[in-house]
């Protein structure tokens, strides 16, 4: 006898979180390879990180604690949203602590502090397939990465570092995993890609509007493509550190006011943490 | 021998079984099944270096048999062996058996194939440098530097000014686009180059140019070419060896002057008379 409260935790039914668990699994096994699932109907648009959201909820259990951000920000609408709507189908506690999170939904950042092995990090991803931009035919993308045949995305590359002197994508970077599947690591900068490499954490890729699932296990190679002659090179501030917390060693923000341009910790947890140990508190 | 066919046919179409045998010089429609027999039992063997010529008329299974050897289709039957490819006892290995990532190696490192339209060779959401350096790319190169240098290099020995090398095809005109798939064929140092129709649709001087490119080339270079052409001129300019199809079969086969000035079979004879 099911009793209406356990049909209930996580939103979604145990089927549909039974077909998400076994695409996880299967992702799992099979680091950067993209596994298709039913992505279910959510009290969110498709688009708006439904993805991320059923991957969170078909693990999450009553022992969990959850953050969520979006672009590093524990406090923007859509974080706050998808937070509180976890929070109440579950009952899990939230947190803004990095440390303290078991899970952590994240939109287009990892965050600054380093993840530790039990944690997983879920991705909203909009565009899984890292072959789309130069092979439309899903059929010879797949091909494409069974014979680990990736000339075209390195050609990108090349026609990028001719023209351009580096590569001109800034956010999504492709990454090898493990020596063979090259996958989009979600739109986050290339400032967080070396977080990815040899990660204590679970990581874990949802796309609810392509209906893909993809993952990082725990310490597992992840490496940038790059010629052996042109260094990866990531967002550099120079000269610019955070206005709150004066770090630079961190992806700054650029805000745009009526009085100039300002920057700020991307990472807002990060931001409060360095204020806290320096007894300024828990600043505006 | 560098490549050798050894009955390698191609089917379209349910074959009924005895299509092989039903079908032939009188036609390539099996009158049973219905099933085009594009290519019957074609054996042929290609020496390193040596310059094959393959003509007959439109639909006799010319470009079929190019892209069988390319891998661009699958092989109905037969058996295809490439030079140096071996099984682990050191005995040769029929490439149809390979697995699909060695394939993909041979046909990326020793082979190239040089279509008749630039669109099919060629990438046109990529720069001419780009295309170039595609062909650079497949055999596992990862040094920009190098890839740049060798592209720019190709791309100079196609007669091509460097400051282009950064445009993209479609800023071409048709014999620059068809001079640039040369240079991206080239650029891996294939030991085999195949040419499906190279010059088909140019005007007669840009054909002369690109003949005399590729004949130049091939005698720097020194890699083995099968060319595709309905172009009697063409195959005459070129090779060395002529194989003649019809229906899918080997009618005749020898050397390009001998079957030019004296040829045996029917087919050829009259092939060789209808020259204009």
């Amino acid at each position: 006898m099911i009793r209406p409260s356990e049909v209930l935790f996580g939103f979604l039914d145990e089927d549909a979180k039974k077909e998400i668990r076994r695409a996880l699994l299967k992702a799992v096994a099979l680091p950067g390879y993209i596994v298709p699932f039913a992505s279910r109907e959510m009290p969110i648009a498709r688009g708006w990180g439904t993805g991320g959201l059923q991957v969170s909820l078909s693990i999450i259990t009553e022992k969990d604690t959850l953050k969520v951000i979006d672009q590093g920000c524990d406090g923007s609408v859509n974080a706050v949203n998808i937070r509180d709507f976890i929070s109440s189908v579950t009952g899990v506690p939230e947190t803004e602590d990095t440390t303290k999170a078991s899970i952590i939904q994240t939109r287009h950042r990892v965050p600054e502090h380093q993840l530790t092995e039990g944690q997983i990090i879920v991705y909203q991803v909009p565009y899984p397939e890292v072959l789309d931009s130069v092979e439309p035919d899903t059929a010879r993308q797949k091909e494409m990465h069974a014979n680990n045949d990736y000339a075209k995305l390195w050609v990108l590359l090349y026609e990028d570092t001719s023209q351009f002197g580096d590569s001109r994508m800034a956010s999504g970077y492709p990454v090898a995993v493990n020596d063979h599947y090259v996958m989009d690591p979600s739109p986050i900068p290339k400032f967080d890609i070396a977080k990815l490499n040899n990660s204590q954490a679970l990581h874990l890729f949802g796309a609810g509007r392509e209906k893909r699932i993809y993952a990082i296990p725990p310490y597992t190679k992840v490496a940038p493509l790059t010629f052996n002659d042109r260094p990866f090179q990531v967002e550099q501030f120079p000269g610019k550190a955070c206005e709150r917390c004066g770090c630079r060693d961190v992806f700054l923000d650029e805000v745009h006011l009526d009085d100039g341009v300002h920057y700020f910790c991307s990472d807002t947890f990060h931001c409060d943490t360095v204020l806290n140990t320096r007894g300024e508190g828990h600043a505006a | 021998m560098l490549l050798e066919l050894e009955a390698v046919s191609k089917i379209f179409g349910a074959s009924c079984g005895a299509c092989l045998d039903l079908t032939g010089e009188p036609g390539a429609i099996c009158p049973d099944c219905g099933s085009v027999v594009a290519v019957n039992r074609v054996n042929l063997k290609v020496a390193e270096g040596e310059v094959l010529g393959v003509v007959g008329e439109s639909g006799s299974g010319k470009s079929t048999l190019l892209q069988l050897i390319y891998q661009d289709q699958p092989v109905t039957a037969g058996r295809i062996f490439f030079n140096g490819i071996t099984n682990q006892e050191g005995k040769r290995q029929d490439i149809l058996t390979l697995p699909a990532t060695h394939k993909a190696r041979l046909r990326n490192r020793d082979m190239s194939m040089i279509y008749q339209n630039p669109h099919r060779g060629l990438n046109f959401n990529f720069s001419a440098g780009g295309n170039i350096a595609e062909k650079i790319l497949d055999t596992n190169e990862r040094s920009y530097d190098t890839i740049r240098s060798r592209a720019l290099h190709f791309f100079t020995k196609i007669e091509m000014p460097p400051t282009r090398l950064d445009d993209y095809p479609d800023a071409f005109s048709g014999g620059q686009q068809q001079r640039i798939q040369i240079a991206k064929a080239l650029s891996s140092s294939p030991r085999l180059l195949l040419l499906d129709e190279p010059t088909t649709g140019l005007d007669v001087s840009v054909q002369a140019r690109i003949l005399d490119l590729i004949k130049a080339l091939q005698r720097e270079m020194g890699f083995a070419m099968v060319v595709v052409s309905h172009d009697l001129g063409v195959i005459n300019h070129l090779t060395d060896l002529t194989l003649v199809m019809k229906s899918g079969c080997l009618v005749e086969y020898g050397l390009t002057d001998q079957i030019l000035e004296d040829p045996q079979h029917p087919y050829t004879q009259l092939l060789v008379s209808s020259k204009l």
